[in-house]
């Protein structure tokens, strides 16, 4: 979805205060419109946090997923050195996780599973204006399936492009990982950027289950142009393409064992997008935007060819009368699924394309001028999975002195089934029969006997439908600043697995077994299923909260302090089990410290302690430290240090998943070489 | 929950009839376009230093812009010099006492007919608008807007033979013209 544009907070409170030209370049001329347009971070009623493009050049981070890891209160659990589960407010595993991601409003999310492919998000970090992080119900501005948060990484205007840029690094876990880049003027009217990646990484040292494999391949292509032809019209193209060669190593069922067995296999993925966005400022009150986005994603491997194609158009309109501020857009998406039967996978409903369509409105009204702010708002939007869905949202915006916020929100909040909720039916691990029987036979052949398994997609799942309270606070002093929000979300129509093993289907085969009959009783074992069905009867609350306090005591010197708590709990019915996370409570401990000295060097260093039972790991602390050295104008050379006192740990170690295995992961330390010219 | 959902629908249709007071919407733009100008100030040299020792002087015929840069650039200074915002009619005498120029959009038309009427060069005196053709017409810098945000375009040939040069930190912001 389009257009967020929320400055970081640094320009919140007195926002011209210190007139840096490149402060002033980030900034947008109109203040109109509310939260799908320019807003200050300080002012905006929701737990929002900016990750800025210093920073993440300072951190070392070669990929936005390892950027991800600076934002608090977001967890960021690695798989492997490819794979990766991230979720705000709720626990993720690596096909889901209930945040809705997007590249200049261009959404990624498939609706095959719901979560995005991270290891194939290739944008080049130093190309990055910001990356915005909502923590919480992002729904009704920016479509559905954006309960658990909205992260929508923003991209430069090629513009403030232009030149030869070029990077290279290599380190204990990557061979080279190197970019190129250049922009230029198109005449008058515009400017362009082409730019290249490639990557070549090394697999892992340890595996929980198999040697790790998780090698990578990768290579991309893209470019963006931009063009204003005055100051009323302007707009960008841009696309990407990008090749991937990853190693992973999986489980799935492909036999007569019924089990889960393991393989080492690779993967071959290519993630192509093209959008195009035509932005209109109708006067100084209002503007439009059209934006026209493809998307496709391939996958092949062994057991699974699959292939995602998505198609959408936004509109949107902001204005502002008298004190009134209106939003309002249309979208419409067409995506096209292709998820070949395989040994492990067929899909019973035949879904191959699947149509949304629908708009949102939303007003923020000022109660009392520079004070009380009072915003209104609801998205309609039609799906062929559970037709109508509406996620309304309030908030309350408190600004009792200029450099203090208070705010409220009450909204809700949609998640889509997934087609495998809805339409897939899955071989998963089989169930030994001295598990689904009372008793036991005695007999090793039947009691270890494992009963084929199927985890069956079920249309009459319905949209998971969140509500949620919440409360924050902002304070803005001379060099520090506090960020606190609470919510307290009620999920209902979740969905879980219900575990009926239909127990009389195995009559006959005991009946042969007490009559002696022991390989015919075998065989007739080899004709049961237990089925797995997919139901939406579950209640889930989750509740908790953010603290952030930011440091700012001189020009060459920020750390940052966080702290995130969140509880998740399951109310499920009888005979069922959670399909996603697990009850469990999260903690979370961050500081950061960016630290400049003698002009050309830069520290940047992030402790994160991790304290969780969500993901069946032990606790573990974190460092990461990046010295930046800028040699000269043009030339740079950094050292990276990544998971520095964890050595080997796992961030991810739910063994019960069909598919994934994850590894340990490593200390690592990187070096780079910039050039800029 | 429904009951929640449904009084949302009921308040937001209700509240949308409802208006108030009125923003300045405006403002935002030139407050913008104030704070370029005073990184301008700060990162160009002017060659004749003898030029108003004592202040930096930034005018424009346009009162709302004037306003505006008064409160922005408030207690400012450019190398220890306070800046001084002038509200200004196009006579010689008055234009050659500013080291900086804005000329808004609404005032191009009248910049340039008293520019020909009196065979006006700038000297020691940085041209700044915001209006297609003021490059073309002896302007040293333009403001354009691209997707929201306020960017420029500059050209350092006529800024070098009006007694000006302007700092790389600046042009490599900028888009740099030939001419």
């Amino acid at each position: 979805m389009p257009l967020v544009i929320l400055s970081p907070m640094t320009y919140a409170a007195g926002s011209l205060d210190d007139l840096d030209l490149e402060s002033l370049m980030a900034m947008d001329i109109q203040v109109t419109s509310a939260m799908k347009r320019s807003q200050s971070a300080f002012d905006t009623a929701t737990s929002i946090y900016v990750l800025s493009k210093e920073r993440i050049t300072h951190s070392g981070a070669t990929s936005i997923p390892e950027a991800l890891k600076m934002v608090p209160g977001l967890v960021v659990r690695q798989l492997d050195n490819n794979q990766w589960a991230i979720s705000a407010r709720g626990v993720a595993s690596r096909f889901s996780s209930k945040m809705l991601v997007m590249i200049d409003g261009q959404s990624l999310y498939t609706p095959q599973f719901s979560a995005v492919y991270w290891e194939t998000l290739n944008v080049p970090l130093y190309d990055i204006e910001r990356i915005e992080v909502i923590r919480g119900q992002g729904g009704q501005l920016w479509s559905s399936n954006a309960n658990n948060g909205v992260i929508n990484i923003i991209t430069k205007n090629s513009l403030d492009t232009r030149g030869l840029y070029a990077d290279a690094a290599s380190g204990s876990q990557v061979n080279i990982d190197a970019n190129i880049r250049y922009g230029n003027d198109i005449s008058d009217i515009g400017s362009y950027r082409v730019y290249g990646h490639v990557k070549d990484g090394d697999a892992s040292e340890k595996g929980l289950v198999l040697e790790p494999n998780d090698v990578t391949q990768q290579y991309s292509f893209g470019g963006r142009m931009d063009f204003s032809t005055s100051d009323h019209w302007s707009g960008f193209v841009q696309g990407d393409i990008t090749e991937s060669k990853l190693g992973q190593n999986y489980r799935g069922v492909i036999d007569d064992t019924n089990r889960n067995i393991t393989f080492t296999d690779k993967l071959e993925r290519t993630d192509s997008r093209v959008m195009a966005r035509l932005e209109n400022r109708m006067s100084d009150s209002a503007n439009q935007m059209l934006q026209v986005s493809w998307l496709n994603q391939s996958g092949s491997q062994t057991y699974l060819q699959e292939e995602f194609e998505s198609f959408d158009v936004d509109y949107q309109m902001n204005f502002i009368y008298q004190a009134l501020q209106l939003d309002w857009g249309l979208n419409y998406r067409y995506s096209t699924i292709s998820f070949e039967d395989s040994l492990f996978l067929h899909s019973d409903k035949e879904f191959d394309n699947l149509q949304q369509y629908g708009g949102f409105i939303q007003a923020q009204f000022a109660l009392i001028p520079e004070e009380l702010d009072l915003v209104l708002g609801t998205r309609a939007e039609h799906n062929d999975l559970t037709d109508w869905e509406y996620q309304p949202l309030a908030r309350l915006l408190w600004k009792p002195q200029e450099n203090q916020v208070l705010w409220s929100a009450v909204s809700q909040s949609v998640r889509i089934p997934s087609l495998i909720e809805f339409n897939d039916n899955y071989a998963i691990n089989g169930q030994k029969v001295s598990e689904v029987l009372p008793f036991s036979t005695g007999i090793e052949a039947i009691d270890e006997y494992h009963i084929k398994t199927y985890l069956n997609g079920n249309d009459d799942v319905e949209a998971e439908t969140s509500l949620s309270y919440e409360l924050g606070y902002r304070l803005s002093q001379q060099s520090w600043n506090l960020d606190v929000s609470l919510y307290h979300t009620e999920a209902e129509d979740v969905a879980v697995i219900d575990i009926n093993p239909n127990v009389e289907q195995f009559y006959p085969a005991l009946a042969l077994f007490q009559s002696g009959q022991l390989q015919q009783a075998l065989q007739a074992l080899t004709q049961t299923t237990i089925q797995f069905d997919i139901v939406s009867t579950a209640d889930l609350t989750t509740q908790g909260g953010d603290i952030v306090l930011s440091w700012v005591p001189a020009d060459m010197f920020n750390a940052e302090l966080g702290y995130s708590y969140n509880t998740f709990e399951y109310d499920l019915p009888e005979n069922t089990f959670p399909a996603i996370g697990r009850d469990s409570t999260t903690r979370q401990i961050f500081a950061k410290a960016d630290v400049h000295l003698f002009d050309s060097h830069n520290i940047f260093a992030t402790v994160r302690v991790e304290n969780s039972d969500a993901y069946l790991t032990e606790n573990y602390t974190l460092l990461d430290l990046t010295w930046n050295w800028a040699v000269s104008q043009h030339w740079g050379v950094s050292v990276t240090g990544k998971n520095l006192f964890a050595g080997s740990h796992l961030e991810y170690a739910n063994r019960q998943e069909t598919y994934t295995i994850p590894n340990y992961i490593d200390e690592s330390v990187l070096f780079k070489v910039t050039a800029n010219f | 929950m429904h009951k929640i959902t449904q009084l949302l629908h009921v308040l937001l249709f209700s509240f949308l009839l409802l208006t108030s007071q009125s923003a300045a919407a405006a403002e935002q733009e030139y407050a913008l376009k104030a704070g370029f100008l005073y990184n301008f100030a700060r990162y160009g040299e002017w060659h004749d230093s003898a030029l108003s020792p004592d202040k930096f002087v930034i005018c424009s015929p346009d009162a709302s812009f004037t306003e505006t840069a008064k409160s922005v650039l408030n207690q400012r200074s450019v190398n220890k010099r306070p800046i001084t915002i002038r509200h200004i009619q196009f006579e010689l005498e008055q234009v050659n006492r500013c080291q900086l120029l804005f000329i808004s959009s609404a005032s191009l038309s009248d910049w340039l007919s008293w520019q020909k009427q009196q065979d006006y060069i700038a000297e020691n005196t940085m041209v700044v608008g915001e209006s297609k053709g003021l490059i073309e017409a002896g302007g040293h810098i333009r403001f354009f807007i691209a997707s929201g945000k306020v960017r420029f375009e500059v050209s350092p040939q006529q800024l070098q033979q009006s007694g000006i040069t302007m700092s790389s930190k600046v042009l490599r912001l900028g888009r740099v013209l030939e001419r």
